[in-house]
């Protein structure tokens, strides 16, 4: 019955946030233009499609592929929230002044960056495998994992915990495999169901053995 | 009979593994209530709700002098809850007193344990409030325990019998290391909820199986007649009783009207107090535990800072104490049944904890020589201080004065226990302002200060219990 619900709330959860997403597909008026790599990208991907300004995978609604080209956006909205699913993000020809770095947290996918030309990648050069200054454009491809650079502070995950990527230039610490829960400090799941048959047999065992060696002899005061 | 023996074993030792398990999971628990301190100035580690969703505290060291807070309300309110208890002991079935105090404590740990946890609930008045009510329901334990053993034990044996079963305290220690640290690594709440199932689990078992006193089957008051129950099935305890029971009957107290149909009345409060030697018991008590609980508590972080050695192994070689105070309290307990007289027992063990504290103060960086001198000092303060609180707390519940007429035990024993408790959990507070203050070697001073205290207020108790033999060596039992 809890679990029944659990889906219903999480699929109405899953909905509301895929039909958000959605919005910034229209955010900008016209297609994808043909020369895009967004466009590229979902004839490339098998069962992608493209919803306005962006590439769709259809299971689950993710933005795989997003290109605001030539929007007249100056400023990024925090608001516009994307996932470690966008693979591709164009948002080049834009009178953006400056970027701000916590936009892209979290898109661990990202492979291809179109920037206007007067800023530079997010996360530095060292994030990225290859930096292209074009004409009006910067391109920044491939994410480079900040957790085994060299030469930058090397970064130190606490105990039962491994650095992963999650972002250009940022790195998060993931609980090792078996392990869970804050700080990671769990390891494994308690075996409640054999405890508490173990503890439950072991009881009425003992319970009952001593009610009949002791107490049944008991006369009432 | 072993087995009623076997069942208040039970019971005690999960008492106490509950209480263990607490200490053990205390680095666990501060990790829980604070964020990450990776080097605050540093990197911030990511993902936030894994590393730093946490604020009941800013950082581990507040988190210790919470728990350590923890530490003395407990004291104080386990203390208090003595008092009560020992009252309430007396006037209701001890069964049932027992039963609820079990089983409730257990709620009370689970709901301070695994609830808040499972609920994301951090909240410091709570937690507080908590741990109150738990040591006012733990404290039905100890002197209901000690009641139903004197009510089985007699006088005679009274000593090792106790002695030996002030090891059930260290069997629960260990237990609730083992309980603790075997599911630890599945959570800290799983902690609290496998010791506070098992002592629920117990709180049953002793519900079914406990018979507080030889009367519940129609057989007569221990006190002196102990052969008087020899058709029960009994094993190791029999012989050594049936052996003490005939020094024992010519005692002069032995003689006494079988009070098999009188349901007894249940003694005042201050009449207990009033009852010969509880008042100075109680005070010596409150010295000695307060000396006894702040090793027990504090040896390990003196050992780990003082001589620098890892808090593992300091952990483990603090458990020497602990064996010694059960060596010590087994022997001294049997000295004092071939005596018939506790209180020179005691004030001897007291002269050489002196003299052993003394000598602990200037123990060398040496791991087994220290931990040689530590037994030797929980053989001369762990003894006496387990005596007091079980077999002298029993021969003062069940002395001629209150015989028959009336029910003292539980309460007498609570008052006992509960005096020493407010002084070890004074103590706790004192050690650390001493040790914060001046050094370690002041807080040796105030124990040696503590330990001649003890031993002043046991004095007159040593006159009042010798001058008979004085008056009338004849009548001593010694002789026997």
């Amino acid at each position: 019955m809890a679990a029944v619900f659990v889906v219903v709330l999480m699929s109405a959860v899953l909905g509301l946030r895929a039909q958000e997403e959605m919005e910034i597909c229209g955010l900008c008026p016209g297609n994808v233009r043909n020369s895009s790599q967004v466009t590229y990208l979902c004839s490339e991907t098998s069962g992608a499609e493209l919803v306005g300004r962006c590439c769709v995978k259809p299971s689950g609604g993710d933005i795989i592929g997003l290109d605001l080209w030539n929007c007249s956006i100056s400023l990024l909205d925090p608001g516009l929230r994307l996932t470690a699913a966008i693979l591709v993000l164009d948002i080049s020809q834009n009178p953006l002044q400056d970027l701000r770095q916590e936009f892209f947290q979290g898109l661990t996918g990202l492979r291809y960056l179109a920037l206007p030309g007067n800023i530079s990648c997010p996360g530095g050069n060292q994030a990225w495998a290859s930096v292209e200054s074009e004409l009006d454009s910067r391109i920044c491809q491939d994410q480079q994992s900040a957790c085994n650079r060299t030469g930058d502070i090397a970064v130190l995950c606490p105990e039962n915990s491994l650095c992963a990527p999650d972002g250009p230039g940022y790195t998060q610490c993931v609980c090792a495999d078996g392990f869970s829960g804050y700080k990671c400090l769990r390891e494994g799941s308690f075996p409640l169901l054999v405890f508490f048959g173990i503890l439950a047999s072991v009881t009425v065992t003992l319970s009952v053995l001593l009610w009949c060696t002791q107490r049944k002899k008991v006369k009432s005061l | 009979m072993s087995k009623v023996k076997m069942s208040k074993d039970i019971c005690y030792s999960l008492l106490h593994a509950s209480r263990k398990a607490f200490s053990n999971v205390k680095v666990s628990i501060s990790n829980q209530w604070t964020p990450s301190s990776l080097n605050a100035s540093s990197s911030i580690v990511d993902p936030n709700s894994t590393w730093n969703g946490n604020h009941l505290f800013p950082d581990a060291d507040s988190a210790t002098i919470f728990l350590g807070l923890l530490d003395t309300i407990f004291l104080f309110s386990y203390a208090v809850g003595l008092f009560i208890s020992g009252i309430i002991g007396d006037r209701l079935n001890m069964r049932y007193v027992l039963t609820f105090g079990m089983c409730s404590s257990a709620v009370t740990m689970f709901v301070f344990g695994t609830l808040t946890e499972w609920l994301h609930f951090y909240n410091k008045l709570f937690y507080c409030f908590m741990w109150v009510i738990n040591g006012l329901l733990q404290s039905t334990g100890w002197p209901c325990v000690v009641a139903v053993m004197g009510n089985w034990f007699g006088k005679s044996g009274r000593g090792l019998v106790f002695g030996l079963w002030s090891a059930c305290a260290s069997v629960g220690n260990i237990l609730g290391a083992f309980l603790a640290s075997s599911v630890l690594k599945y959570g800290y709440e799983y902690a609290f909820l496998v010791t506070a199932c098992v002592q629920f689990a117990g709180g049953v078992i002793i519900f079914f199986g406990l018979v507080t006193s030889p009367k519940e089957l129609g057989l007569p008051d221990t006190g002196e007649e102990e052969g008087a129950f020899g058709d029960q099935e009994e094993e190791a305890n029999r012989p050594l009783i049936s052996e003490d029971n005939e020094v024992d009957s010519d005692a002069s107290y032995s003689v006494q009207a079988p009070d098999t149909d009188s349901t007894p009345k249940a003694i005042g409060f201050v009449q207990a107090c009033c009852l010969p030697g509880v008042l100075l018991y109680s005070l010596a008590y409150a010295c000695l535990k307060l000396v006894n609980y702040s090793f027990f508590f504090w040896l390990p972080f003196y050992l780990s800072t003082t001589f620098h050695w890892k808090e593992a192994e300091a952990d483990q070689l603090s458990i020497w104490y602990d064996i010694g105070g059960i060596i010590g309290g087994t022997i001294q307990g049997f000295i004092s049944d071939l005596m018939q007289k506790r209180s020179p027992v005691l004030a001897i063990s007291l002269v050489c904890a002196i003299g052993s504290l003394f000598g602990y103060s200037r123990s060398p960086n040496n791991k087994p020589l220290n931990a040689f001198i530590m037994t030797i000092t929980g053989f001369f303060i762990g003894g006496p201080s387990n005596m007091i609180s079980s077999a002298i707390s029993a021969d003062l519940g069940r002395q001629e004065m209150v015989r028959g007429s009336s029910e003292a035990l539980a309460t007498v024993t609570g008052i006992v226990d509960g005096t020493g408790s407010m002084g070890a959990a004074l103590g706790q507070v004192l050690v650390s302002v001493i040790q914060e203050g001046l050094s370690w070697m002041w807080v040796f001073y105030f124990f040696i200060l503590m330990t001649f205290l003890t031993l002043l207020f046991i004095i007159p108790l040593i006159i009042r219990e010798l001058r008979p033999v004085w008056g009338n060596r004849r009548m001593s039992r010694l002789a026997g």
